[in-house]
This record gives C-alpha cells, structure tokens and sequence, in this order.
C-alpha cells in the first residue's frame, strides 16, 4: 500500500463520519420463556410487515440500552466503559447489524469487523491454514485477498510451524492470537473490538497496541471496550461511559474514566457522604461518653465531600461527657469495603501513640490529624472505640461501621496507596 | 480493505419492518446472496472436510445408511414381511433409488435450521450474509447426493437396467424436490432457532411423512390412501425424478407442475422469512 498516498488521503477526509448512532434503545427481558415468546411476535410483526411497537416495554422488559447517540469519525478510536451488563456489547452488537435497533437509527459506512469474535468459526479439527481462509471469509475476504494477506497473518500470529496443525493442538494464547492476526487484517473500516487485546503474553500485546496504532493511522477507526484503563487511554480520543445502558458520558477520555472509576470503586457514591451524625444515648444505656459525630475537616473547614486520596485532612470525633472522665483513648481501625476480617489497612490507637486525653463533662472533638491521606480511591469502613483505663479495658463508645469514600483527584493515577513525594534533579557537569 | 477512491457502502439500521422498503430489500437479498458464494463454497469445505477428518470410514458414511435401508427392506420384502407390490424396478434398485431421494429430500427439510444450530457461534458474533450458511447445507446435499448416485449407478449396472433419455431431465425434478424441502426449512428455522420443539417435532414429522411418500413402496392406485399420499407434494417430485430416470416419462404432469410450483414458492418464502426473521432469533439466541 502506498502510505503516501493514504497520508494525504486521510487529512482529505479526516472529518469523514464513518458512524452514526442516533438515539438508539435495545430492551431486554429476563425471564427465558417470555424473551422465546416476544422473539415470535416480533418475528411475526416484521414478517407481516407490522410496526412492533418497539417503542414501548411489553411486561417483563427493560431498557438495556437507552437512547444513546455517538459519532465517529474516519481514523478515530472510541472507547467504550461501563461495568458489567451495562450495555457496552448490546451497543456494538447493534453496530454490527447483528441485531435490530428497538428505537433511533445506526447508519454505517463501510465494511465493520466485530473482533468480538476472536476466532469465531474456527474448527478445532482443521489446521490452522484451513482456518485462517475460513475465519477471513467470514470476515468478508474473497480468495484472492485472502491469499494476498496469509503470510502476513502468519507472521503476525507467531505461529510459525504449527500452521499446518490442527487449531485443537494450538495453545489458547497461539489460537487467539491467530484469531487477531485474521482480524486486523481483514482491513476493516471499523473494528469493533471487545475485551481481547488481553490475549497473549506482553510482547504479543504491545505488538497488538502497534498494529492497531497502524491501522488508526491508515484511517480505521475503533471502537475499544475494555476494564484496562491504560488501554483505553491509549488508544482512544474519546469515550462513552454508559452506565445501565444510559450513556452517562461522552467526551474525552479522561473524564469517562474517572467517573467509570469512581462509580466502580465507590459504590452508591451519592449515600456515602463522609459524615456521620447520632444523638446521644439516653442515661440507661450511655456508658458516660456519646460518639455523635465522625466527619472529615480539611483546613477546619467540615468536608461535605469524600476526601481526595493525598489530601491533607483532620479526622474529626465528636462526642458528649456526661461526667469528667481522665485517661480516654480512642482506636480506629480502616478496613477495604470488601474486607471483612484480617488486618486492617489503617490502625491508629492513641495508647499507642501515648495519648490520652482528659475530658471534663460538655461537648468535644477528638481530631486526628492526617498529613496526607494515604488511602488510594475506594470505599472503606472505619471503627471506631474510645475506650477508658490503661490498658483500655473499658469500652466507653464505638462505631462498628461507618463507610466512607476517596475519591482522586482528575489527573491523579489509580492507585492503592498515596505516596507522599516530590522530584528533583541532580546533575553532574 | 479500506480503499481511498471506492466510495464506502452506508447501510442504515431501524427498528422498522424491512418489508416497508421492499425494493432496497429484495436489492439486498440478491446482493448477499451473489456475495455469499465464495464464503458458502468456504464454509462447505470446512465442513466437510472436518466432518470426514474425525471419522474413520469418512465419505462411507455417505452411502452406508442407504446400503442398510436397502439391505433390510429388500430382505423384508424378500421374505414377504412388508408386502409393497410390483415396482418397475428390480426392488433393490428400486429402494436404493428411491430412499437416496427420500433422504435428500429429509437433509433439505433439516439443512437450515442445522445449518442455524451449528453456526450459532459465527451468527451472534459477525454480521456475514446469512444466505451463505444455507448455500453452504444445500451444496453438502449436492455432494452427499452424488455419492450415493455412484452406488445407484452400480446398481444400475448389475440389474442391467437401461435409462431412458429423459434422465437428463432428472435433475430438473430433484432440484425442485430440494427446492421444497429447504423452502419449507427455512420457513420453520426462525421459529426452530428460538424453540427445541421445532427440531423434535421435524423428526417426528418425517417418520410419519416417510408413510404417505412411495419411496419403499410404488404409488398406490386407489383408496383413501391413494388420495393422502397424491396429495402429497413430495410425491410427484420424488416420482418424477425417479421414473424420468428409469421409465422416462412424467407420471401425472399436472400434480408435477403444481408441486413444482409450490416448491419454488416455499423456497421464495422461507428465503423472505429467514431473512427478516433472523435478526430477532439471534437477539434472544444469545440472551
């Protein structure tokens, strides 16, 4: 191919739409029975030539896509992110033709190769020759292109002598990676490619990463599902988030991460606020000392937000005394969400840290000062004990379960940890 | 292959009835069905070859079940078990014949909905023309047809039984009798992909078609079942091509010129239906 030619091509057409998506909405149905049944009336409807109402929600159904638009454009890659089921492989699916839109229109340009289908029609009996000429058939591919492209894809796939093996004596990584090679090479307009590029060892991977650089550059344009957020932001300018199959978000990529990871990590984001408030005990059950209150300050100002992970923050305690009490201490263990048992992430015991704090009856907040919140983004949950005596024995208060939130800062890589740290350069003349 | 000077084909995806643009549809079946040939050829070697690779008699199995049918209602009828009548062919000849067609016709009946319930994989992944999974059962049929055709001819050979010039018409009604039974195939498959009813109740159909056909026994002339199994349309095609290859005439050219018609029909039908149909199967195939 004449890269010169296709240079100048490219910038002609560099605004070209190859892709529209216009409102489109896909209902589902859960119950198996009822789906069958749906599936013939909807069969009968087009059959006859019948509106199907498809607009609307029969009983059972639900929108597993709803009303979601999107561009694309020649050469341009779109990443597509959202957690399980919400949508992501309805929508390519739609894309591909494989399935009717329920509402809203896709209009295509150009051929489309869903790599979705990573070896879809490989016969494991067959070599893997046999193969690659019927995979790319599939795919779209006369003969004669076929036979133009086999080498190549022979040496993309690594697969050297075992070509002429049958595929059931292939590793996983050795068949699905030939499944790749067929695929790229069957030169798409569109590639439509879900969850695969972990196929592979990390050479194979990054030579993928290449490739599909290659083909971007010679105008073909992707849509990219993946949980690897590096893979994402690599590869695509923008990307949707859709989020029980709305599309929360379409813009650049960063910002569609972020608020795919924050609704990942921190579940129910809009419940946990960072606060907790009671009213105290009443006088049978108040063993002299109330937690009221466990809050976030940063700059004694209370956060009404989930801290960021890396912020300089005060963990605040409030509580009441009834009556003057000396030798209080207080423990706050951090536990991950998901962690039940075991050490937790965070400990801090002011015995420990031989602190004790003498409190006369009336209002106070124990503050804990944290010059870098360590913890990576997430949600967690805290206990808290304030405890009297030395040792601790007696148990004055405690709350067993208060969750709270980290967000990151836009900008900020993930992580589990924050590590405070600064740079510098030292040179040598 | 992205290429820079073709303009890119635009097709557009809506919830609406296809049948509401007929003409762009009917455009579309012909273009996927010429674009389909090369993939339909790939797809049948494919599938042969894997067939006979992981078999040890491999291409035997084509004629080894028409073989045992033969064998056992010759010596039923040898033995005046089954009672059929006069054929005008030596009875071997005469069912071997006979039932090759029968089950041609059966592998035309089921071909779609197999060929829908193997391909299942490919279909809910990659959008390819659908016609080419379907031409790909019905050249396996050609191929499975033309091996048992070397035992019939040797059959021929032994019996010394000579053809008259009206074979070469043969084909003609064989290929309307596979018209037929892929026609009505294909008008059941959509409904077949969604319900395992649908295969099961085939099976039992074609035991109970099998009865009201005159493949082991010769047409019957009179009586209530006389008139079940003329109204039969598998009857004339199967009858047709049978005796244009021995006998060499039509038996009753109009029942011959309406089943034919009727199978061109059906075939017509089950492509539209298949067709339009197959979208929605695919959607609840893999829910």
């Amino acid at each position: 191919m004449d890269s010169a030619i296709e240079t100048v091509d490219q910038s002609l057409a560099s605004k070209e739409v190859v892709l529209t998506v216009d409102q489109v909405s896909k209902k589902f149905c859960r119950s198996l029975k009822r789906s069958l049944m749906y599936g013939i009336q909807d069969i009968g409807s087009e059959i006859l030539g019948l509106g199907r109402h498809s607009d609307t929600l029969r009983k059972g159904e639900f929108w597993a896509l709803q009303q979601v638009s999107l561009t694309l454009n020649k050469g341009e890659a779109l990443g597509l992110v959202g957690s399980n089921g919400s949508g992501k492989t309805t929508l390519l699916r739609i894309i591909s033709g494989l399935i009717k839109p329920d509402t809203g229109n896709v209009k295509v340009k150009g051929h489309v190769a869903p790599l979705i289908a990573l070896g879809a029609g490989f016969n494991p009996v067959l070599t893997g020759r046999e193969n690659i000429y019927a995979n790319m058939s599939i795919l779209g591919l006369s003969n004669r292109e076929i036979h133009q492209q086999f080498d190549q894809v022979v040496d993309f796939a690594e697969i050297g002598e075992a070509i002429d093996a049958p595929v059931h004596s292939y590793s996983s990584g050795m068949a699905a990676r030939l499944g790749f090679a067929c695929a790229v090479h069957a030169k798409p307009n569109i590639l439509l490619i879900d969850e695969v590029l972990a196929v592979g060892d990390v050479k194979f991977r990054l030579k993928c990463d290449r490739k599909l650089r290659e083909l971007k550059d010679q105008g073909t344009s992707f849509i990219l599902v993946s949980h690897n957020a590096y893979t994402i932001l690599a590869i695509c300018s923008s990307a949707i988030y859709l989020k029980k199959g709305e599309a929360l978000f379409w813009g650049d990529t960063h910002t569609a991460m972020q608020r795919y990871e924050e609704d990942l990590f921190i579940q129910d984001s809009q419940k946990i606020t960072g606060q907790f408030f009671r009213s105290e005990k009443d006088l049978k059950n108040s063993n002299g000392l109330d937690i009221t209150g466990l809050f976030f300050r940063e700059d004694g100002h209370i956060l009404e937000t989930s801290p960021f992970s890396g912020q300089s923050i005060d963990f605040c305690i409030r509580c009441r005394v009834r009556e003057a009490i000396s030798r209080v201490s207080v423990r706050i263990a951090i536990r991950d969400l998901s962690q039940e048992e075991g050490d937790p992430l965070l400990f801090f015991n002011s015995y420990d840290d031989q602190v004790y704090l003498d409190l006369p009856a009336g209002e106070h907040e124990v503050r804990v000062r944290m010059l870098y919140l360590g913890l990576g983004m997430g949600t967690y949950t805290m206990r808290v004990f304030v405890a009297q005596g030395d040792p601790p024995a007696y148990t004055l208060d405690r709350v067993d379960y208060f969750r709270f939130a980290v967000r990151k800062q836009p900008g900020q890589g993930k992580a589990q940890f924050y590590q405070p740290h600064s740079w510098s350069l030292q040179s040598e003349q | 292959m992205p290429k820079p000077d073709s303009p890119l084909p635009e097709v557009v995806y809506t919830p609406d009835s296809r049948l509401q643009h007929p003409l762009a549809l009917l455009k579309a079946m012909g273009q996927d069905l010429l674009a389909s040939r090369e993939l339909a050829w790939r797809l049948m070697v494919r599938d042969m070859s894997a067939q006979y690779r992981q078999s040890l008699l491999g291409f035997a199995w084509a004629f080894v079940p028409p073989i045992v049918t033969a064998i056992g209602l010759t010596l039923a009828n040898n033995a005046n078990v089954l009672n059929v009548g006069v054929t005008e062919l030596p009875y071997p000849a005469y069912v071997m014949f006979s039932v090759s067609l029968w089950q041609t016709f059966t592998e035309a009946l089921t071909g779609p909905l197999q060929a829908i319930t193997t391909a299942k994989p490919m279909l809910v992944r990659i959008n390819f023309p659908r016609e080419a999974i379907i031409l790909s059962k019905l050249g396996q049929i050609f191929v499975n047809f033309g091996i048992k055709l070397i035992l019939i001819v040797g059959l021929f050979i032994w019996f010394k039984i000579s053809v008259p010039w009206t074979i070469v018409l043969a084909p003609v009604a064989l290929i309307h009798l596979i018209a037929l039974g892929t026609g009505i195939g294909l008008i059941l498959a959509p409904i077949g992909g969604l319900y395992e009813d649908v295969s099961k109740g085939l099976t039992l159909l074609i035991g109970i078609w099998l009865f009201f056909t005159p493949v082991i026994f010769p047409v019957p002339q009179s009586g209530l079942f006389a008139t079940l199994v003329q109204l039969n349309p598998v009857t004339p095609l199967l009858v047709s091509a049978r005796d244009l290859a021995t006998v060499g005439m039509v038996p009753d050219s109009t029942h011959f010129g309406i089943a034919s018609l009727l199978a061109i029909a059906s075939l017509l039908l089950g492509w539209l239906i298949y067709r339009l149909s197959l979208p929605f199967v695919i959607e609840r195939m893999s829910a």
